[in-house]
């Protein structure tokens, strides 16, 4: 590549913040990225044994932390502990969200607010913390937000859920337009995966889902996780889209 | 609170059905999906319920696939009242 578009390119993330990352995909994006030598900030409101181990292992390189992604005070502070201990935030994963299981109509409207809260307003309120961050700081950067194919496809018992990660796919090609390649932003949309956000599905519909799935299987955390990596650490151009993993599932 | 009784669910359940030319039978045994009852006809009664107590009755999905007969249905708006 000519010089001139080495100096446009957006470097690899090398401190990564992951919102979320106690259990299920977000702890899989955790232990990924710490296994490929990156520096990883990752919370949850419970901070969970299997993450406690990571920041035990890896002491230089985790920074772990009992935080609310609704509680505003509580994600900056957090964000400026992570630059203290591990330097600037080049990368953040929006993964942490609440998922649904209610028919609309049965659904409180505290309930619609807390899910729109946690999945919509809160990570657009992170990642605009972050990237002020970058910004003034002279840095480029990635963004990865974890949406869901149910942003793409209806599904009963997933109206406000699946708003909210319509939503983010939303504002993720508004952020590749308005970062102007400083800052790449792309989302990740999987299928159904097992983790205790799905366990409430029944196994009828699991079977189903899987039926209805050309590759024969329900997504795993760990196929998701290396597109996760590659939007972080590669050089790629991909920017401001959706990229599905569902084993065509949805097509 | 104002609650309905048993019976009272019963005639509402009744006249959901008798709104799409069924018939609830009387045993309290009966499956849904030999009479046609389905999902959304759950939510209706439980909107009707609603109306008649003025209270709302929330509850997420997974209760409402364990509702098979009749009776299942009575009992879980029942319960939902008392919550
Ligand atoms: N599972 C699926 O089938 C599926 C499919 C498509 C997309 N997704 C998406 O994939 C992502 C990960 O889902 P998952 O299945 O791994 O879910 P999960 O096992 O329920 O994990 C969710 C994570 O988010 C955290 N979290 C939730 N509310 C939070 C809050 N208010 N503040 C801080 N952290 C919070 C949880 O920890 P605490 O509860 O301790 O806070 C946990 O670490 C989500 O964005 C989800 O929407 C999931």
């Amino acid at each position: 590549m000519s010089d001139l578009v080495d100096a446009q390119l957006v470097p690899p993330a090398t401190v990564v913040l992951v919102s979320g990352g106690s259990r299920g995909l977000g702890l899989a994006i955790v232990t990924d990225l710490l296994g490929r030598g990156l520096k990883v900030a990752a919370f949850a409101r419970t901070v969970t044994p299997e993450l406690e181990k990571l920041a035990a292992e890896h002491p230089d390189r985790v920074h772990v932390g009992s935080v609310d992604v609704t509680d505003q005070q509580a994600s900056q502070a957090f964000v400026k502990e992570v630059e203290q201990r591990l330097g600037p935030i080049d990368g953040i994963v929006n993964n942490a969200a609440v998922g649904q299981d209610s028919l609309h109509v049965h659904t409180s409207t505290d309930g619609i607010a807390r899910i729109i809260e946690t999945n919509l307003t809160a990570p657009l309120q992170l990642t605009r913390f972050v990237v002020r961050r970058m910004f003034a700081k002279g840095l480029k950067g990635r963004i990865v937000n974890i949406t869901s194919i149910c942003a793409q496809r209806g599904f009963p018992g997933l109206v406000a859920y699946s708003a909210t990660k319509g939503g983010m796919d939303a504002a993720t090609r508004s952020l590749a337009r308005e970062l102007g390649g400083r800052v790449l932003a792309n989302a990740v949309a999987p299928g159904f995966f097992a983790s205790e956000m799905s366990a409430v599905l029944g196994q009828t519909q699991l079977d189903q889902i899987v039926r209805r799935t050309p590759t024969g299987h329900l997504t795993e955390p760990e196929e998701v996780v290396p597109v996760v990596r590659m939007l972080l650490c590669e050089q790629t151009n991909i920017n401001g889209q959706v990229i599905v993993v569902d084993g065509a599932a949805s097509i | 609170m104002n609650q309905l009784t048993r019976s009272q669910i019963r005639d509402l359940m009744e006249q959901v059905l008798k709104n799409q030319g069924k018939v609830l039978p009387d045993d309290d045994a009966a499956d849904l999906r030999e009479i046609g009852f389905r999902s959304l006809d759950f939510s209706e009664l439980a909107l009707r319920v609603e109306d008649e107590t003025g209270e709302e009755l929330n509850f997420d999905a997974p209760g409402l696939r364990r509702i098979a007969t009749v009776g299942d249905v009575l009992d879980f708006l029942l319960q939902l009242q008392q919550q």
